[in-house]
């Protein structure tokens, strides 16, 4: 199997001399193709400054992050973007929709910005909008939807162009839990029927529960990793629940 | 903390808004101030001989200024304060009282107000000595310019604008009491919904420009009344008023929504990204682009014509006063008097003295003309070659027999068709006399004095008709340099009044044309560059607000992986659309009022139209084309760190 993504010691310090906060400290991570990976961890662990830097809006301090065989960390500003633009889909909490374009012009954007011809547009426009459901929104602005279309908007927008990776941040923050499923739902049903690579950040344990391999980090540092294997979601999540216990547990541990 | 550090406070916290708001308070006065002080200024009055129209002129522009320039501040206020409603809110939220909030807009307001007013009228008295430089430059007067202060100025100036930040600042009281808490705070996040595209306002839009246009272009009526004027031009006013308006709002609209069908173009690049957030903005801008494309056609028409006038003075003037010096010879003493004076001169001498003699009859066209015949002017055809030779033009007449030409009528548009071929009939006291056209000649070589109908018949004939009808002799000197014969002029002024409807001296007609000409020229030069910078200040400050609501699309953009340099291109595509729509807008009405203009004074212009028009449009255009590069600079730098 093909390995999408690779990090090698990536380390995120922010700050000046006297008064530095290391966010993330020598992380190492590798990703294979097809694979719907988690990255838990309590508020403040460095979840977004990681998955920030792996989507290479941020720069990590020191370390190699090497994506669909690319090195990103040594690439200008304009590579950046096209390379953001080509291989990366993003879904974030807040969605991320731009209030002047319809719901369909939400999603084939990247493809507009990429010249892609018109047929092929209206192609891939029907097959992601079939597979999230969202045919009868297509014109709808998006003040004029519910949360959870606006996510599955944002979600075809990520899928549209084929990305090699995904990245996810807390996809299902604002969600209620019918819609959070629904996008859960599909995402696995992604990762799994047409192989695409995932990564999702998030706090939310059901949600996490949908993938097959969790990273859970604390103070920057990698903590532990959960593996789905074949035990059921209902056990996954509760497993997933036992390590954020033992995450968050300090202050218990100490009474 | 007391009410006026916290007024302090806020200063130093918000300046760059102050900055903003004082900057366009100051600008208005220092325009003010400057136009009023050289209304005043003895100096300029001096140097005119024109004063009363100068001075009527300068009162109805400076009226104009005067409710452009509030109304400038006015808007530079709402914006401002609308920028400022949620700090507003918070005050209030913490337990401020209304009144302590209103007191402190009061006084911020008044002070600022006051201290603008200053450095206005300290900056005006500077650039007035300028402009009075240039006013007096452009007149071709040599007076003086010294640094006196006009205390007349300054107290019109203050008493002006006093009343205005009064007005501003009791606004800024009465805001806190004008709105709930809650809309205070939710004044800068108005949900916009996409607006909807109406076919039938766009149709109306197109409809009524293209009705007020051809109102405006088409000729005169037969009887020209005021009666007409005033429902011709008045309902055309409104109609492109309004109409202007629909075409920003609707037709523009709809034109992209159109562009937005073409899915081809529409989903290429980052033109999906434009053209959604023009249709967007369109809307909230089509008032400004309306006041915008007003303005500059109002600015450019005018200045066009002004400048043409200037321009083509000296045509103009050599055509209604052909020679330098002329008068009717009524006596020899008189005639010895004048050439005495003429040749005492000596830095002007003359070139060329002529008698023209000149036969007044009743006459009767075989066709139909517009224009007042009699008495007609016949001169003889020696004498008009002699004349058209001294005056360096090329027309010579060689007539024969019952053979005539005609001088065009000046004011008039005829062609020679009208007349070759044609008879006229004179009635000579014995018997009737009929003349056969065969050419029509452009050049008069005596003063205008109506009706402007001379005919040229040959020396035997003129003869023939002089041996019982008696000839007016005219006498005319062409000198030197005679643009510059002020002293001999005005002695001769004073000695042949009243031998023709315009002046007896070329010099007199051609200064008289020019000082009113330069005025004209520079008030529209002036109220076009006040209204280009205000009206180029109100889409920059328009466009910098847009950047900052619409930032966060652009931080998703890029989120997704468009470019910087991407980014930029698509801004300066859209503001470029922004500011040349208003623009063109505005040439192709001011184009539209041109030609109401040649229209209306149609030959009295006289020259090449051509060069001043360009001149106007490109001014407009550099000026324009500075505030784009400065806006589209700074929307990318709000938008694109």
């Amino acid at each position: 199997m093909k390995t999408i993504l690779e990090a090698k010691r990536v380390k995120k310090i922010y700050g000046t001399r006297g008064n530095v906060f290391t966010a993330l400290e020598d992380i190492d991570l590798s990703v294979q193709e097809g694979e719907f990976v988690g990255i838990m961890g309590p508020s403040g662990a460095g979840k977004s400054t990681l998955l920030n830097i792996l989507a290479t809006i941020d720069e990590p301090t020191s370390g190699d992050i090497t994506i669909d065989s690319s090195n990103i960390t040594d690439m200008s500003e304009d590579t950046l973007a096209a390379f953001r633009h080509d291989k990366l889909g993003f879904i974030f909490q807040d969605y991320n929709l731009l209030d002047t374009l319809t719901v369909k012009e939400n999603i084939i954007l990247p493809l507009a910005l990429a010249k892609t011809s018109v047929t092929d547009i209206a192609q891939r426009l029907n097959a992601v909008a079939r597979r999230f459901g969202i045919e009868p929104i297509l014109d709808k602005y998006p003040y004029q939807i519910s949360g959870g279309q606006k996510q599955r908007t944002a979600a075809s927008r990520a899928i549209i162009t084929n990305p090699t990776l995904v990245l996810a941040d807390e996809p299902t923050g604002a969600l209620d839990s019918k819609s959070a499923t629904d996008l859960l739902e599909t995402l696995k049903d992604l990762s799994s029927n047409d192989n695409a690579t995932i990564l999702m950040v998030t706090h939310d344990a059901y949600a996490a529960s949908y993938s097959q391999r969790i990273l859970f980090i604390k103070d920057g540092k990698l903590f532990t990793e959960l593996i789905k294997g074949n035990k059921s979601r209902k056990k996954f999540f509760n497993k997933i629940l036992d390590i954020l216990a033992a995450l968050g547990g300090e202050a218990n541990d100490i009474i | 903390m007391t009410l006026f550090s916290l007024a302090k406070k806020n200063i130093q916290g918000n300046f760059r808004h102050y900055f903003v708001y004082f900057i366009s308070m100051v600008f208005s006065m220092v325009i003010y101030f400057t136009f009023v002080s050289l209304q005043y200024s003895e100096e300029i009055q001096d140097s005119i001989e024109l004063s009363d129209t100068m001075s009527f002129m300068f009162m109805i522009s400076s009226f104009m200024l005067l409710i452009f320039v509030s109304t400038f501040i006015f808007y530079s206020n709402s914006f401002f304060t609308r920028r400022r409603k949620k700090e507003l809110g918070l005050y209030s939220l913490l337990g401020l009282k209304k009144k302590t909030i209103g007191k402190l807009l009061f006084y911020e307001n008044l002070v600022m107000g006051l201290i603008a007013l200053v450095v206005g009228i300290i900056v005006g008295s500077l650039l007035s000595k300028l402009f009075s430089l240039i006013l007096i430059r452009l007149m071709g007067s040599a007076a003086e310019v010294d640094f006196g202060i006009s205390f007349l100025a300054i107290a019109q100036t203050s008493a002006v604008f006093i009343v205005i930040i009064m007005i501003t600042s009791i606004q800024g009281y009465r805001l806190i009491y004008r709105f709930k808490l809650i809309e205070l705070f939710q004044a800068e996040k108005q949900e916009e919904q996409m607006p909807k595209a109406s076919f039938l306002s766009s149709l109306a839009g197109v409809v009524l420009l293209v009705i007020s246009y051809w109102l405006i272009v088409r000729p005169f009526p037969d009887v020209l009344d005021l009666e007409y004027l005033l429902k011709n031009y008045g309902v055309s006013l409104l109609l492109l008023v309004t109409g202007t308006h629909l075409f920003f709002r609707s037709v523009t609209f709809y034109l992209l929504k159109l562009l937005q069908t073409n899915k081809r173009l529409f989903y290429k690049g980052t033109n999906l990204i434009n053209i959604s957030q023009l249709i967007y903005r369109i809307r909230g801008n089509a008032r400004t682009f309306t006041v915008i494309a007003l303005l500059s056609a109002a600015t450019i028409g005018f200045f066009t014509a002004t400048y043409t006038g200037y321009y083509g003075n000296k045509e103009s003037a050599r055509g209604l006063v052909p020679f330098s010096y002329n008068h009717l010879s009524k006596n020899e003493q008189q005639d010895e008097k004048v050439r005495n004076i003429i040749q005492k001169d000596k830095v002007h001498a003359i070139e060329s003295a002529l008698d023209i003699p000149v036969v007044p009859v009743k006459g009767e066209l075989s066709f139909d003309l517009d224009y007042e015949l009699n008495p007609v002017k016949l001169i003889p055809e020696s004498t008009y070659n002699q004349a058209a030779k001294a005056l360096d033009r090329e027309f010579n007449a060689t007539l024969s027999g019952n053979e005539a030409v005609v001088i065009q009528p000046r004011l008039t548009e005829y062609a020679p068709s009208d007349f070759i071929g044609e008879n006229i009939k004179l009635n000579l006291p014995q018997d009737t006399m009929r003349l056969k056209f065969v050419d029509m000649f452009k050049g008069s070589v005596l003063p205008f004095d109506y009706p402007d109908f001379y005919i040229v018949i040959s020396d035997q004939l003129f003869a023939e008709i002089t041996e019982y009808m008696p000839a007016k002799t005219y006498k005319v000197y062409e000198v030197e340099n005679e643009t510059a014969t002020k002293e001999t002029a005005k002695t001769l002024n004073k000695l042949l009044s009243e031998d023709f409807q315009v002046s007896s001296t070329f010099y007199t007609q051609y200064k008289q044309g020019k000082e009113g000409n330069a005025l004209n020229l520079f008030i529209f030069g002036f109220l076009g560059l006040v209204f280009l910078a205000a009206t180029g200040s109100i889409l920059y400050f328009k466009q910098l607000t847009e950047a900052n609501e619409v930032r966060y699309n652009y931080e998703i953009l890029r989120n997704i992986g468009v470019s910087k340099s991407k980014i930029r291109n698509s801004i300066k595509k859209q503001i470029l659309f922004v500011f040349s729509l208003p623009l063109v807008i505005g040439i192709v009405h001011s184009i539209v009022i041109l030609i109401f203009i040649t229209n209306f004074i149609s030959n009295l212009i006289g020259s090449s139209i051509l060069i001043p028009i360009i001149t106007a449009i490109t001014a407009f255009i550099l000026i324009y084309a500075i505030y784009y590069l400065m806006t589209a600079h700074t929307y990318n730098k709000i938008v694109n760190r």
